[in-house]
């Protein structure tokens, strides 16, 4: 990819011909990418599962069986029975349909996964260009902090924030971005200190341009693709952690139809009623599977230089 | 390229299967209880762990039952109804006015290092717990101070208290008497041994310790010469008390004879291994009650209508089909349990015409409010019962939020009257059967306590169970007592919920097994049991 | 290099007070209170003073984080209001049971994951290669806590191999503690008998918390290998008719074992994090086990303890790995 790149300018209502024709090389490069990435078996596969599950996202409310055992029902009458032709996945140990709520439970996992990675990537992708372009103590600050914050691996200090805040969706949220912020700082200040040095920032600078100008025209489009690898690794990553929290006891509560909390309860009852907790598990493997080989196929398509890592 | 893959595959293969080969056959079950010469040790599988041993510093369930088999106490609680036995105490008076008891002492009674357990011990044992002001000293420090023990010989002790309290006697067992040589001994400044009793004990029971892994295991040695005797043919030669955390792995352990007894599994899992062959499930009445608590004081619940509207309208058998049938609905404000207990005549239970009849008194007469419904986070039973409040009340068209807490925010919300919520889930085990344990629950001195949550408010029973303290004669004390239970269930403070059975899992070769609900749940007394062939 | 050494145990202690700054903050935003926790739940207003004083807890918010530092630095991480036992105390008491069960997952994570790499890149863009691609993806997906309850549910509860958790069997005497790590005590006490039954007992767990650091493994002995067969002197080694296998074998994974290395560094603390949810499952005594239980109690000391410990452990193998990166490289101490 080029530096600054024209996409930004307004362009003008013209033809669509026209405006393929100035675009040209931009879609070249986006049918080689589509291509490559087509060609890999694992990259359209995460794709394939990511869009499965953003599709229960949208209309899973629509789709399934039981839609009021997400928000609390109870048929104590039909606790804990073994999957049938109603209840695909079994029920639970209130009567609820299990299917309905791995299916909703889709809508809490991606809830907290994207805004997750948007709270890290508000926090996290400024501090890392001012860290990359002040320099000196600024940098310094901004790095050690981040550096303070890498040292503890993120789960248990989320653990440590969700045990003072209480359990619950938004606190498990909140810590959760509050230790995954760090990891953008230092890759949006690695790529702004050797954005900084290349030839053509020097150039805008050097005809003038401001601050504000070089960030938003020549950095930020530059660290599009390694956001967008970090970003989809992330989501599934996020994910899992918050499915975590979940099943320590400490994320989501129920009646929140949240997969950790569900194996967190459905593990008292195995082994005898296995289903409980498998398909809650079997929906966080996917999830995490497609988000995982999504972003992989994205880094060897966006970013080849660091492919075979 | 010339490859050989075949080769590169076995030197994989071989590394991986070393690493998994390892510990492949190494899996042998032990066996079903550990021989130690021609006498066993039972090994229980419980879920809390006991990380503070001290009796003047900390009760709870599985504290106690440690404490219970490593001291002695002056009387102790035995059977089902729990009845108050003779222990270091033969005998006791006490003056009418129930102000001064006077305690005889046995004269065999021995600590474990050989020293005699007397009246000087049991001034210390009730000093240090009331000095230390933790633990079970909220019982009697209201009434008794360091200067109205008396040692009146070395056989005889005397409690002069401050005002009278005729329920003294029904907490004296949890107050354990402790060797004031060996606590001394091992003091750390001016601590009385609180650092030294975490993980050592000071006392005269049954059992002595052997190894305690914290976080592990606990393993009790019986003293073969206990002063009391054993009343059993072949008494144990030791109890492990093994933490087993997980509900799977308990009744793995049962099933495989690893575990002899275990409790806290789920009511699906006890329905399980009753039918397993081998395996016996203990089922008792327990001394427990569940109730939602309302806070009286505060709207919307302050309206009597409402309370008495959400009451009717709860489902009360959903509580029986949770515990699968084992539990028992209250039919008062009393467990059954409770000494003077009385069936309150017309006690509340599910009938919606009542309901919505109550309903439309009140403030609300179309509903459309929303409740919180707050609970202790991660306790199964409370956030099922949760669900069903959030289903019966929806035909009132009033809506539920459930807030599960960890139980520290919990009491910190109950704390205050402002904070204390609509509803809150509250298990409470009396530690004593009298009465006075549970009817002090809705005086006002316990407003702010887990249970006093509800802030209930009626000077006429107050005055009732101050003045059911004074009396020492019971013939006097019971019409009092029925009265209380009747005008508490009049004023709806709380959904009066049920009573849960308690449940341990054992193989049917352990014997010996005493119930008494005054003890806690999974709480049993280890003194009695044995292993029959 | 003796400045470089300082240089990096200055910024270790600097690193340290921050934690302990962001521990301290956290736990001081609690809604609960703590004292009355502590005095139990029958507990008398006073009996709720008396322990609040007890534990510091009346005085102003500078003065306790100064009083909890300076006890931090002495090794004294305050008491657990819950059980009243010494959090110091505790947390040796359990690290052991960590520090080998991280051991154990990091020793099954490089016996399994450098040879599937290498069979990786030997066999690279054929089937094998895809399969153990997606073995190591999954191993990243898997949630370790589930992967836990599947090991459980199969080895132990249905085919009946292996012990479902615990450290030893209910009633096997711990060997007496030289190291405090069973399977090493064991073996110096010559207990055969005791070293495998724990081993029996740490297989699950290990492969349960390994899987991540086994996916990364993978990944970097694969890239690693490619990248080394195409050197000249492999090139070279190979005209010279070295057979193909003692290529691979010795050549080739003797310099794919550096990047291992630096890999075993980074994941030790992940490892460390991924405790909390693996201990739980299996039962096992560690710290991760002890964090989580206080966490979900809401008492804090133990928890900030913990992390402490971990994050410490974790900036720990850092500063040794830079340490030693910059003695077998001078460049980079002149850098600094």
């Amino acid at each position: 990819m080029s530096a600054g790149s024209e996409a930004t300018t307004p362009a003008p209502r013209r033809g669509l011909a026209d405006w393929r024709q100035r675009h040209a090389s931009t879609l070249r490069s986006l049918r080689l990418y589509a291509h490559t990435f087509s060609r890999s078996v694992s990259s359209m596969l995460g794709l394939g599962l990511v869009l499965l599950f953003f599709l229960l996202v949208l209309i899973g409310p629509w789709i399934v069986p039981f839609p009021e055992d997400a928000r609390g029902a109870v048929n104590l009458d039909i606790k804990l029975q073994a999957p049938d032709a109603t209840h695909w996945f079994g029920t639970d140990e209130v009567g609820n349909d299990i299917f309905t709520r791995v299916v909703l439970g889709t809508r809490v996992s991606f809830q907290i996964g994207l805004i997750v990675v948007a709270i890290a990537l508000v926090i996290g992708v400024p501090l890392g260009i001012v860290a990359g372009l002040a320099g000196g103590w600024l940098r310094e600050t901004i790095m050690r902090v981040t550096d303070v914050f890498l040292s503890v691996p993120g789960l248990v200090l989320a653990l440590a924030v969700v045990a003072v805040l209480g359990p619950g969706i938004l606190n498990a949220i909140l810590a959760l971005a509050l230790v995954w912020w760090p990891g953008y700082v230092r890759l949006i200040e690695s790529k702004t200190l050797a954005l900084k040095s290349e030839p053509f920032v020097d150039a805008a600078r050097a005809v003038g341009a401001g601050t504000a100008r070089i960030v938003f025209l020549h950095i930020l489009p530059n660290c599009v693709s390694p956001i967008v690898v970090k970003a989809s690794m992330d989501m599934g990553l996020a994910i899992l952690a918050a499915a975590s929290l979940g099943f320590i006891g400490l994320g989501a509560q129920p009646p929140h139809p949240e997969w950790g909390a569900m194996i967190s309860i459905g593990r008292h009852y195995l082994p005898d009623f296995w289903w409980y907790s498998t398909f809650p598990g079997l929906a966080i493997y996917l999830t995490v599977l497609g988000f995982n080989l999504l972003g992989d196929g994205l880094r060897d398509i966006l970013d080849p230089k660091t492919r075979s890592r | 390229m010339q490859l050989h893959p075949r080769r590169f595959a076995r030197l994989a293969a071989l590394l991986t299967a070393a690493v998994l080969v390892a510990g492949g056959p190494a899996a042998e079950t032990a066996q079903a209880f550990e021989r130690k010469g021609d006498k066993f040790i039972l090994v229980f599988g419980g879920r809390q762990p006991v990380p503070q041993l001290d009796p003047s510093q900390k009760y709870d369930w599985s504290t106690r039952m440690m404490q219970q088999a490593l001291y002695d106490a002056l009387v102790k609680y035995e059977g089902d109804p729990p009845e108050i036995k003779p222990w270091l105490a033969e005998r006791w008076e006490v003056s009418p006015d129930a102000k001064v008891w006077t305690f005889h002492l046995v004269k065999t009674a021995k600590f474990h290092n050989g020293d005699p357990v007397d009246a000087e011990a049991v001034r210390f044992s009730f000093e240090r717990t009331l000095k230390i002001n933790k633990g079970p000293a909220w019982m009697l420090s209201s009434v008794l101070k360091p200067e109205g023990i008396k040692v009146v010989d070395p056989h005889t002790i005397r409690f002069e208290l401050t005002d009278p309290f005729a329920p003294f006697l029904s907490f004296v067992p949890w107050w354990y008497v402790m060797n004031p040589k060996q606590v001394l001994a091992n003091q750390d400044g001016d601590d009385l041994g609180q650092k030294w009793l975490t993980d050592n004990a000071a006392g005269s029971g049954p059992f002595r310790i052997k190894r305690w892994e914290q976080g592990v295991l606990y393993e009790l040695e019986a003293v073969p010469d206990y002063w009391k005797g054993w009343r059993q043919e072949k008494p144990l030669a030791g109890v492990i008390y093994k933490l087993i955390r997980e509900a799977a792995s308990q009744k793995a352990a049962l099933q495989r004879g690893e575990a002899d007894i275990v409790e806290g599994l789920s009511p699906e899992d006890f329905d399980i291994v009753a039918k397993m062959p081998g395996i016996k499930v203990e089922n008792h009445p327990g001394m427990t009650t569940f109730g939602i608590k309302f806070n009286v004081q505060q709207p919307p619940m302050d309206d009597i209508n409402l309370r008495k509207a959400v009451a009717h309208a709860f489902d009360y058998e959903a509580f029986l089909k949770i515990y699968n049938g084992n539990a028992k609905l209250q039919t008062s404000p009393f467990p059954f349990a409770t000494k003077g207990h009385i069936d309150v005549p017309g006690f509340t239970r599910q009938d919606l015409d009542k309901a919505r009849a109550y309903l439309a008194k009140s403030r609300y007469p179309d509903g459309g409010i929303e409740l919180e419904y707050v609970y202790v986070q991660g306790l199964e039973e409370e956030r099922k019962m949760g669900l069903v409040l959030i289903d019966n009340l929806k035909p009132l068209n009033i809506s539920v939020k459930m807030v599960p807490l960890t139980w520290p925010n919990m009491t910190a919300r109950g704390a205050k009257l402002e904070s204390s919520p609509d509803l809150m889930a509250i298990f409470a085990t009396p530690v004593a059967t009298d009465p006075d344990a549970v009817a002090f629950q809705y005086h006002k001195e316990s407003w702010g306590k887990y249970y006093g949550t509800s802030y209930y408010d009626n000077e006429k029973v107050w005055s009732l169970i101050e003045k059911g303290r004074r009396v020492a004669d019971w013939s006097e004390r019971a019409p009092i007592y029925a009265e209380i239970q009747k005008m508490i269930t009049a004023d709806q403070p709380e959904i009066f919920g049920m009573l849960a059975n308690r449940r341990w899992a054992m193989r049917d070769y352990v014997k010996g097994f005493q119930f008494s609900p005054v003890r806690f749940t999974g709480e049993v007394d280890l003194y009695t049991l044995e292993i029959g062939e | 290099m003796a400045l470089f050494v300082l240089k990096r145990a200055l910024l270790l202690g600097l690193m340290l007070i921050g934690l302990i700054l962001i521990m301290f903050t956290i736990s001081h935003v609690a809604p609960g209170d703590p004292a009355a926790v502590a005095a139990g739940p029958d507990a008398t207003r006073e009996m709720v003073e008396v322990i609040r004083e007890e534990y510091g807890l009346d005085e102003p918010l500078p003065v306790q984080f100064w009083i909890y530092l300076t006890n931090v630095l002495q090794g004294d991480l305050g008491r657990s209001i819950r059980t009243t036992r010494d959090v110091t105390h505790d947390l040796l008491r359990y690290f052991p049971a960590t520090f080998e069960l991280v051991m154990v997952a990091m020793l099954l994570a490089v016996l399994i994951g450098v040879p599937l790499g290498m069979l990786a890149a030997v066999f690279r863009d054929r089937g094998l290669d895809h399969a153990i691609r997606l073995v190591s993806v999954s191993s990243v997906a898997l949630p370790m806590f589930w992967l836990g309850l599947l090991l459980q549910f199969f080895i132990s509860l249905k085919l009946g191999w292996l012990p479902l958790g615990g450290q030893l069997g209910l009633l096997t005497e711990r060997p007496p503690p030289i190291t405090h790590l069973i399977l090493v005590d064991a073996l110096l006490r010559g207990q055969f008998d005791v070293f495998r039954e724990a081993l029996a007992h740490i297989i699950l767990p290990a492969i349960a918390l390994s899987a991540p650091a086994l996916a990364a493994i993978i990944r970097v002995n694969r890239a690693e290998m490619i990248e080394v067969l195409h050197q000249d002197f492999i090139v070279t080694a190979r005209a010279h008719g070295i057979s193909q296998f003692r290529i691979v074998a010795v050549y080739a994974l003797r310099n794919a074992m550096i990047p291992t290395l630096a890999m075993i560094g980074l994941r030790f603390g992940w490892m460390l994090g991924g405790t909390v949810l693996v201990e739980g499952v299996f039962d096992w005594p560690g710290i991760g086990l002890y964090a989580v239980q206080s966490a979900v109690n809401s008492d804090f000391q133990p928890v900030m303890g913990a992390t402490l410990l971990i994050g410490f452990s974790f900036m720990l193998a850092n500063f040794m790995i830079d340490i030693a990166y910059g003695w077998l490289d001078p460049r980079l101490r002149e850098a600094q």
